[in-house]
């Protein structure tokens, strides 16, 4: 850590002068410019082999890099892990939910809606924005509070933020409809607005990374009693990842209602918040490509665990794995990643064109 | 009024019981136990033989409570000791939390272990039925059980004092919840002590499945979740690290819960849980260290 | 005969390297004062050697055992007491409890418990403020109390030999001078080896004994500390003249 650090309490933070950034943005741009092509090519591989639950597993892996760039924008960058930013996603879905439904069925389905919202219909695209821009305030209300406390009580307090949404949405039987799934959202089946969003999260995550408050946050992950003393004010900069990475996840919320049409409380709970936990760890927590490529690899293992799970015709019998081993397999593989190569994968580094380079 | 008063107590004991078991290990390691919950829901589910069905087919249940009671400890203790040797032995080194996530996910495997085995579907148990009939007391009907998991974790709140107190153990590990390193250089071994708090809140696990599965006569293998998730909250209400602290919380969000569910309108008490969690929340906005700051606690750089 | 010995000991943190290539040897029953400036790599020596950062290369033998990458608390089982900086009083304890929490490495001898409570008499013989205040919370006492209770809480694991890192560090000079007259007294009443860090020669030059200087993470001076006093070989190796 030490060896990254040096490099991260950067000379842009101490001498925030306009050509210095530049250089910065242009030294790192390559960084998301890759990841992004990285998906694009996976797309397009979608696309042309035109099978339809290919096209679906896609469809969730361009959420899930959604959802855990959203994870790295906070996590990665502050060194504060979270429990709660699945809720954000609770939050967009939700949102999104609500301003996509056709207006007649959501005056029997979800009464209790204001009439603005019970009347809206907007087209997908808008209403995501709003989902974001919606989740990103909460972010920004329960940050206010949650930045304040020293790091674990932090984690702890953004669980409890998780489990005040569950137990909010899963209970507000007029505008959520309590537990039972909401439905009628409209599908978007077709890839390319999911790759768009991935990529629209991969470059908002860059571009904080390297903006003045993305520096001063990691040089105080790294050196938190030398970035106090010089002058960061820690519990702002973390409420400021914390309010971009709540939009970001409120506009995987979006896209995850988008892209499977119905939503539920429980969806947005400790499953998917392990499964996202586990890819960003994977990968590596400190690395925007850590990130991607951490989705991408267990994505592939999950598909191949639930195919296992489902049974594969073995000679005359069928070979199936109990159902659950896929969550034992992720944990086991999380935990021995984290005790023998505790930065992930990717470790503290990202990829760009000419070599593998430390931390930006 | 009574009536409020028990069911606060012996809500909050739950939840006191489970921010002990929390705060022992976070005092010896610094380590938040994601995984404690799972013990509990572990240790309720060895008494049962593996099956899908919803009734569960109790096979050392069966067992009269003297044995039944240290079987389930027992189970709780040894399963969290396990975990500690294979597991968190290899995270002593790491930070709070990288050893974080690490516990969330051996959760995770404990919980999907009991999924394999038993399905996620409720299962009705009834463990000690002879503690349902209610009892007359001050002039309030309670529930038998209710008095006896009050008197039981008053009784496991003094032992506890007690041997923290009084036994060579105790101390050793008090020094060591203190300041790990100084008590290693006088000569306090680091594992004997680890093992000892994990044993310790196993146990405790142990009890609060106990309690909580003859309370709701089901058992599902979420069932530890809602408990330590209060658990944790006491433990931070309570200023990290400090055991006094934790148990005093624990009792607080207890009485905090049963009067929300009194106070709030028909309407909102499905919210109750939101609405305390809200509460710790606005508590946290006054008191970011707690509301009873332990010494020796600031975070680790 | 030598109860301690360095060979070639070097710690490092990440890219730093604190202490270089450190060799020396300790006698049974010697005061030792290692000095020098602030960073030459006195504590990191002494750390390293309790075990607490274990050092990156070299070995240590202590007592005939090789005790390099050993854990603390072996070490300390095998009689080398740490007294590390900043004092580390357990504040929530009692200064009795205090006393106790490394008496439990001896458990298995007989007769332990009469042993121990001579032990605690004989330190609260010492120290008689402790006896005094035995059931008040160590958190409370003064700085010089407390340096006298972490001296006694040392003492209760009857060791060879104590190390102890800059005792008069924020306590005034009259305490400093109550604090090691008691040691002195301890040394020679219990045969005890004695290696203190001090960041001035000072207090070496009026107690005696062999004096280290280490500068740079090396030892650049030693000998006996009232002939080298604050001569201008000291002065030198202390401020690294010669690199000027």
């Amino acid at each position: 850590m030490t060896d990254a650090s040096l490099s991260t309490l950067p000379p842009a933070l101490a001498n925030p002068r306009k050509p210095a950034r530049f250089a910065l943005a242009r030294r790192t741009i390559i960084t998301p410019i890759l990841l992004s092509l990285l998906i694009l090519a996976v797309a397009i591989v979608t696309v042309m082999t035109g099978s339809r639950p290919f096209n679906q597993a896609m469809i969730d892996i361009m959420v899930r890099v959604v959802l855990v760039v959203g994870l790295y924008i906070f996590i990665g960058n502050s060194g504060v892990l979270s429990f709660g930013h699945i809720g954000f996603t609770c939050l967009g879905a939700y949102a999104a939910a609500w301003l996509t439904i056709n207006p007649l069925m959501k005056k029997t389905s979800l009464p209790g809606l204001p009439s603005f919202l019970l009347e809206a219909r907007l087209p997908y695209w808008q209403s995501a924005i709003i989902a974001a821009l919606f989740a990103g305030l909460a972010a920004l209300i329960f940050g206010k509070v949650l930045m304040r406390l020293s790091g674990i009580a932090a984690s702890i307090a953004t669980f409890a933020v998780l489990a005040m949404i569950n137990t909010i949405y899963s209970n507000w039987e007029s505008v959520t409809g309590a537990t039972s799934s909401v439905v009628g959202i409209p599908i978007v089946r077709v890839i390319w607005p999911y790759v768009g969003a991935a990529i629209v999260a991969i470059f908002i995550a860059w571009g904080h990374a390297i903006s003045r408050s993305g520096l001063a946050l990691r040089a105080a992950r790294d050196e938190p009693t030398a970035a106090a003393a010089s002058g960061v004010d820690i519990p702002k900069e973390r409420l400021i990842a914390f309010a971009i990475s709540g939009v970001i996840m409120g506009l995987g919320g979006a896209a995850t209602a988008h892209s499977i049409g119905v939503v539920t409380p429980d969806t947005f709970y400790l499953g998917l918040t392990f499964i996202t936990l586990a890819m960003l760890v994977v990968g590596g927590m400190s690395s925007l490509s850590g990130a991607v490529i951490g989705v991408l690899l267990l994505s592939a293992l999950i598909q191949a665990l639930r195919w296992l799970e489902a049974g594969v015709p073995l000679g005359s019998t069928t070979f199936a794995l109990p159902k659950g081993l896929q969550e034992i397999a992720l944990g086991v593989i999380m935990i021995v990643i984290l005790a023998l190569r505790p930065a992930g994968l990717i470790g503290n580094r990202e990829i760009t064109l000419f070599r593998v380079n430390r931390n930006k | 009024m009574l009536q409020i008063v028990f069911d606060s107590l012996s809500l909050g004991s739950l939840y006191a019981l489970g921010a002990l078991g929390i705060a022992l290990i976070f005092g010896v390691m610094r380590l938040v136990n994601f995984a404690h919950g799972d013990v509990i829901a572990f240790s309720i589910f060895a008494l049962l033989w593996p099956s899908t069905d919803a009734m569960a087919i109790v096979f050392a249940g069966q067992l009269p409570w003297y044995l039944l009671i240290p079987f389930v400890l027992l189970v709780g203790a040894g399963l969290s000791v396990l975990c500690e040797i294979v597991v968190f032995r290899r995270f002593r080194r790491a930070n709070p939390a990288t050893m974080m996530i690490a516990s969330f996910a051996l959760g995770f495997v404990i919980r999907y272990f009991l999924l394999m085995l038993f399905t996620s579907r409720p299962k009705s148990i009834s463990l000690l039925p002879m503690l349902s009939q209610p009892v007359e007391i001050f002039g309030a009907r309670l529930p038998l059980l209710q008095l006896i998991t009050i008197i039981a974790t008053v009784i496991i709140l003094i032992g506890l004092t007690l041997f923290l107190r009084r036994t060579r153990f105790g101390l050793e590990m008090r020094a060591a919840a203190e300041n790990f390193s100084m008590a290693r250089m006088l000569g306090i071994r680091a594992n004997r002590v680890i093992m000892g708090a994990f044993a310790l809140s196993g146990a405790l696990a142990g009890a609060i499945a106990m309690i909580f599965g003859s309370q709701t006569g089901t058992v599902d293998i979420q069932m530890g979740a809602s408990i330590m998730l209060m658990a944790f909250i006491a433990t931070v209400i309570g200023g990290l690290g400090s055991l006094a602290g934790a148990v005093l919380a624990g009792f607080l969000l207890g009485a905090a819960s049963v009067i929300m569910q009194v106070v709030l309108p028909v309407d909102a008490r499905p919210f109750r849980d939101a609405f305390v969690y809200g509460a710790v929340i606005l508590v946290l906005l006054f008191r970011p260290q707690g509301l009873i700051a332990a010494r020796g606690t600031k975070e680790r750089v | 005969m030598s109860l301690l010995v360095l060979a070639n000991i070097e710690v490092r943190y990440g890219r730093l390297t604190a202490v270089r290539g450190v060799s020396l040897s300790i006698k049974d029953g010697d005061t030792v004062f290692i000095t020098g400036p602030n960073g030459a790599g006195k504590s990191s020596l002494l750390r390293a050697i309790a075990g607490v950062t274990p050092a990156s290369n070299g070995t240590i033998d202590f007592d005939g055992y090789n005790i390099t990458g050993k854990a603390p608390e072996d070490i300390a089982r095998l009689g080398f007491s740490m007294v590390p900086e900043g004092r580390d009083v357990f504040g929530s304890l009692t200064i009795e409890e205090n006393l106790m929490v490394g008496t439990g490495m001896k458990a298995k001898d007989r007769g332990w418990k009469a042993k121990r409570a001579e032990d605690l008499e004989a330190v609260y013989q010492t120290f008689p403020i402790l006896k005094e205040r035995r059931h008040g919370q160590a958190g409370l006492l003064s700085g010089g109390q407390q340096q006298m209770l972490v001296i006694g809480r040392a003492l209760m694991t009857n060791p060879r030999l104590i190390a102890i890192d800059e005792p008069s560090l924020g306590l005034a000079p009259n305490i400093t001078d109550q604090v090691y007259e008691r040691l002195i007294a301890l040394q020679s009443l219990r045969a005890l080896t004695l290696l203190i860090v001090e960041q001035s020669s000072t207090r070496a030059n009026l107690v005696g004994g062999r004096m280290l200087l280490m500068r740079g993470g090396q030892i650049v001076l030693d000998g006996d500390a009232r002939e080298l006093g604050n001569s201008a070989a000291v002065q030198a190796a202390y401020f690294g003249y010669e690199d000027h």
